[in-house]
């Protein structure tokens, strides 16, 4: 008989897999339970969503402050 | 001037005492090497203690640099290595938070009556990239992700923000491969579940 796909097995799996492409044999089981399944397609959305937003953050620089007491200390010209 | 060398024949020359070549890798490095501090470390004064030392260490280290892994390989293990030893010298971490969360995804969904699951979980507003500015998101994200206990942030920051491969943030990490992606995991749902109520709000 074959095993039915779980929203929790779903959810395991693309948590780990969200940058890997669908392609095995499991992943298409996966992605048939995602196009019928609006709850694992929302998750789904929302973890991706979730590491954009991370990902946007802006870029932090170190103080001139910092940068000068290193030099100082390797006894560096900057 | 030593600006248009490659990385490689930077490191040679520094790893030779060439402090001009040496000068020239921090600045190439510096922002990669405080950007990942800040985002592990969440603070700007440990953030800044972090880089200094990461850089101290390769100026005392780098003729141990063999070159069998990535420059930038190097220099991250050597950030979190710092990150760890502050964490136990100063023992402020936060107090640790359970990673186990409900999910709301369940073995049995509601269905309609043709049997069509029913939408339980609500999807999340539009997010257009401006807003990531805005001060009140921005508020959130640094709750959430300063919640996050250390060991499962340095994951998700290694592999989901710097982009580097499973394999990579095993070897930087000592962990196994699939103990990182355990980790990423708990990590990127523990996130999500934080995030969940401001946007679906």
């Amino acid at each position: 008989m074959k095993k039915t796909v779980r929203c929790p097995d779903v959810l395991n799996h693309i948590c780990e897999e969200l940058d890997t492409k669908l392609t095995t044999a499991q992943c298409r089981e996966l992605k048939r339970h995602l196009a019928k399944c609006p709850n694992c397609t929302a998750y789904l959305d929302s973890l991706k969503t979730t590491i954009r937003l991370y990902s946007l953050a802006p870029v932090k620089h170190p103080s001139p402050k910092a940068r000068k007491q290193l030099f100082a200390i390797l006894k560096l010209k900057a | 001037m030593t600006p248009h060398l490659s990385e490689h024949e930077l490191i040679r020359k520094a790893q030779k005492g060439d402090e001009r070549a040496f000068t020239q890798l921090i600045k190439r490095y510096e922002t990669l090497v405080y950007s990942f501090a800040y985002k592990v470390c969440r603070d700007s004064d440990k953030a800044s203690e972090t880089w200094q030392d990461t850089f101290v260490n390769v100026y005392r280290k780098l003729h141990q640099f063999d070159g069998r892994s990535k420059f930038t390989t190097w220099l991250y293990s050597i950030v979190t290595n710092n990150c760890r030893m502050k964490r136990r010298q100063r023992k402020l971490d936060l107090a640790s938070v359970s990673i186990e969360s409900a999910t709301g995804l369940h073995d049995q969904p509601k269905t309609d009556e043709e049997g069509h699951t029913i939408q339980t979980i609500p999807s999340w507003r539009e997010t257009p990239l401006d807003s990531v500015m805005d001060k009140e998101l921005r508020g959130v994200l640094d709750e959430a992700i300063q919640k996050l206990p250390y060991d499962y942030r340095v994951v998700f920051v290694l592999r989901d923000i710097e982009g580097l491969s499973a394999e990579e943030a095993g070897k930087i990490l000592k962990l196994s491969v699939p103990a990182v992606k355990s980790r990423l995991r708990r990590a990127r749902v523990f996130l999500r579940e934080r995030l969940n109520p401001y946007m679906t709000a």
